[in-house]
């Protein structure tokens, strides 16, 4: 492990709006953007869903989980840029920029295509990959 | 639209145990499959304090005058694990909004944005921090000119 290497891709090849819906039921929101299409019909969007920002996020932890574990995660700091539709395909990927004993901090980003929607850093616990 | 600044507005704190069947269903939404030994997905970082905080996403709406679908937006988050989370522990939680600043996008087109922060606690002490940053889009007053989202 150094700096530079990328971590591995998660990718999500079709954002599911179904998945939006029990989201929404978990997380209680009533932000009727990520599962009525009546409201983004409104917001000139043609009625195509928006994921929740959670749901963003988590890609790029399981792209985490991945390479250094499912306890490994210890910060998370990230910037929206776009949203995210239903029928998108969105790659999460990442690189670690900088390692401190065992602790390693990486570039985050989900892409759809060459476009960032999700960026920041992880910080993770990367004790055992020694 | 002007909304009274909510900055210093507290949460009434509280508690929450994420439950088996929620996790099972949020770890599902993101597409990955359980975590063993009773991890919750880290992403439940995000409804799990402001639930446990004795607050929701309705009353944060309302406190800061959203104004309908497209009227809210995220910026970021700063997220904090001290340790992972798990099932069934029981967390205690406090916190409120600790940032509200008015302001004009790159459009012109003014908006509030908000930062609220909630401290999660377990029997070992602090287990998780969050801060997160959101944006109330506001119409322009009547008679301003300029570019519209």
């Amino acid at each position: 492990m150094k700096v530079g290497d990328q971590l591995p891709e998660f990718v999500v090849p079709s954002v599911d709006p179904a998945r939006m819906k029990t989201m929404a039921a978990v997380l209680r929101d009533p932000y009727r953007v990520h599962w009525d299409r009546e409201a983004t019909r409104e917001m000139g969007l043609e009625g195509r869903v928006i994921n929740q920002g959670p749901l963003n996020l988590s890609y790029i932890v399981n792209m985490l989980h991945s390479y250094s574990g499912p306890t490994s995660v210890r910060r998370l700091t990230v910037t929206f840029g776009q949203p995210v539709f239903d029928t998108d395909s969105v790659v999460a990927g990442g690189e670690i920029s900088a390692i401190d004993s065992d602790r390693a901090t990486c570039a985050v980003w989900l892409k759809r295509g060459d476009e960032i929607v999700v960026s920041g850093t992880a910080v993770i616990d990367v004790a055992h990959l020694h | 639209m002007t909304v009274v600044s909510p900055l210093g507005y507290r949460f009434p704190g509280g508690t929450y145990t994420i439950a088996h069947w929620e996790n099972w269903l949020l770890t599902d939404c993101t597409t990955a499959e359980p975590l063993p030994d009773d991890l919750a997905h880290p992403v439940a970082l995000f409804h799990v304090p402001i639930l446990g905080a004795g607050t929701s996403i309705t009353t944060l709406f309302e406190v800061c005058g959203a104004e309908g679908p497209g009227s809210v937006g995220l910026d970021g988050y700063d997220w904090e694990y001290m340790r992972p989370l798990r099932i069934g522990v029981e967390y205690r939680m406090e916190g409120g909004i600790v940032r509200w600043e008015q302001l004009v996008d790159e459009r012109g087109n003014p908006y509030d944005s908000m930062s609220f922060s909630i401290e999660m606690f377990d029997a070992e002490g602090l287990a998780a921090r969050i801060t997160n940053t959101w944006r109330f889009r506001r119409r322009k007053p009547e008679g301003v000119t300029g570019a519209t989202s």
